[in-house]
């Protein structure tokens, strides 16, 4: 009886800790926008894809692992679209995505920030994004806006007629 | 003659109007884009009128300045502007939520040319220029 006990106490606590643990699966949802602008350029990418853990109870088990389509870019120009394709900025053809995936997630401020590896053009770098985080009717909504040193990645000639900091503007509506 | 360049101007500005509307339809109808937002038919009128009656009014000035080279001149001039007229719809930005901007230059730039395209298919019946050939044959 003793023994019956001390297991199903055991099940008990550890169905407890799981539960405790269990993080959110957020889905993308329709109307998400990818908005980068510096000098001299502007525009979005319009595909964005991943796996999204989060609960803002739960940091320690959150974890972001996104990937944006390169060959989605949109800057409103249809020659400039192909330019930044090329090899001389992105090179989509040969790396086609950019993607951040999270090592940690703290509170910071008001929001939150992300700090994990960015990829982009072949080259790493760990980089901590702010966001925030609102639970809507239907789902949630994660919001950020950051800097992203273009030269940190290689993308692009220094200096020129393109701003070496872009200004990213991330809008991600979730669902479960 | 001002008046009968500047009647030119206006029918053959509208007569390019037309023809772009046109190419705009059968554009979409191709490629399923027409981009309405941004080239429409009511602005497409007015542009092609306006440089109708820019080109009566500079055919009419160098008419006075140049005399009997005016027609050559006046051609050159109008197919080199058409021209150069091009260039900035190559370099012109869209609105992002355009999902093909790309498919933007191959709509508007014959565009820029049927301005000259009109002109010249309609000044014979407008205006009776001189022609030296004429005075050789006599």
């Amino acid at each position: 009886m003793k023994k019956i006990f001390i297991g199903f106490s055991a099940t008990i606590i550890l169905a407890a800790m799981f539960a405790f643990t269990t993080v959110t699966s957020w889905k993308i949802a329709d109307g998400y926008s990818i908005v980068f602008a510096t000098n001299g350029v502007s525009g979005i990418f319009k595909n964005i894809s991943g796996n999204i853990l989060f609960d803002d109870q739960s940091l320690a088990a959150s974890k972001f692992d996104i990937a944006i389509d390169i060959n989605t870019i949109n800057t409103g120009n249809g020659m400039q679209n192909k330019h930044a394709k090329s090899a001389e900025w992105f090179d989509a053809a040969k790396y086609p995505a950019i993607k951040f995936t999270s090592t940690k997630i703290v509170k910071a401020g008001a929001g939150y920030a992300a700090t994990g590896l960015l990829q982009a053009h072949g080259i790493s770098k760990e980089v901590s994004l702010p966001f925030t985080f609102k639970k809507t009717t239907t789902g949630a909504l994660f919001e950020g806006n950051f800097n992203i040193n273009r030269n940190d990645f290689k993308i692009g000639a220094a200096g020129g007629e393109v701003g070496d900091v872009i200004k990213v503007t991330v809008s991600l509506p979730v669902i479960k | 003659m001002y008046k009968k360049l500047l009647l030119l101007g206006a029918v053959s500005g509208l007569l390019s109007a037309i023809a772009s509307i046109i190419y705009q339809k059968v554009y979409a109808a191709s490629l399923g884009e027409n981009f309405a937002l941004i080239v429409k038919p009511f602005n497409i009128i007015v542009i092609n009128i306006i440089s109708g009656l820019i080109a009566g009014t500079g055919f009419w000035l160098l008419n006075k300045w140049l005399r009997n080279n005016t027609e050559i001149v006046f051609n050159l001039l109008f197919a080199v502007l058409s021209f150069a007229s091009i260039v900035p719809a190559f370099g012109f930005r869209l609105p992002v939520t355009i999902e093909t901007p790309e498919l933007f230059p191959g709509l508007v730039v014959p565009m820029h040319f049927f301005p000259a395209l009109a002109w010249l298919t309609l000044k014979p019946l407008f205006v009776k220029t001189y022609q030296p050939y004429q005075k050789v044959f006599a």
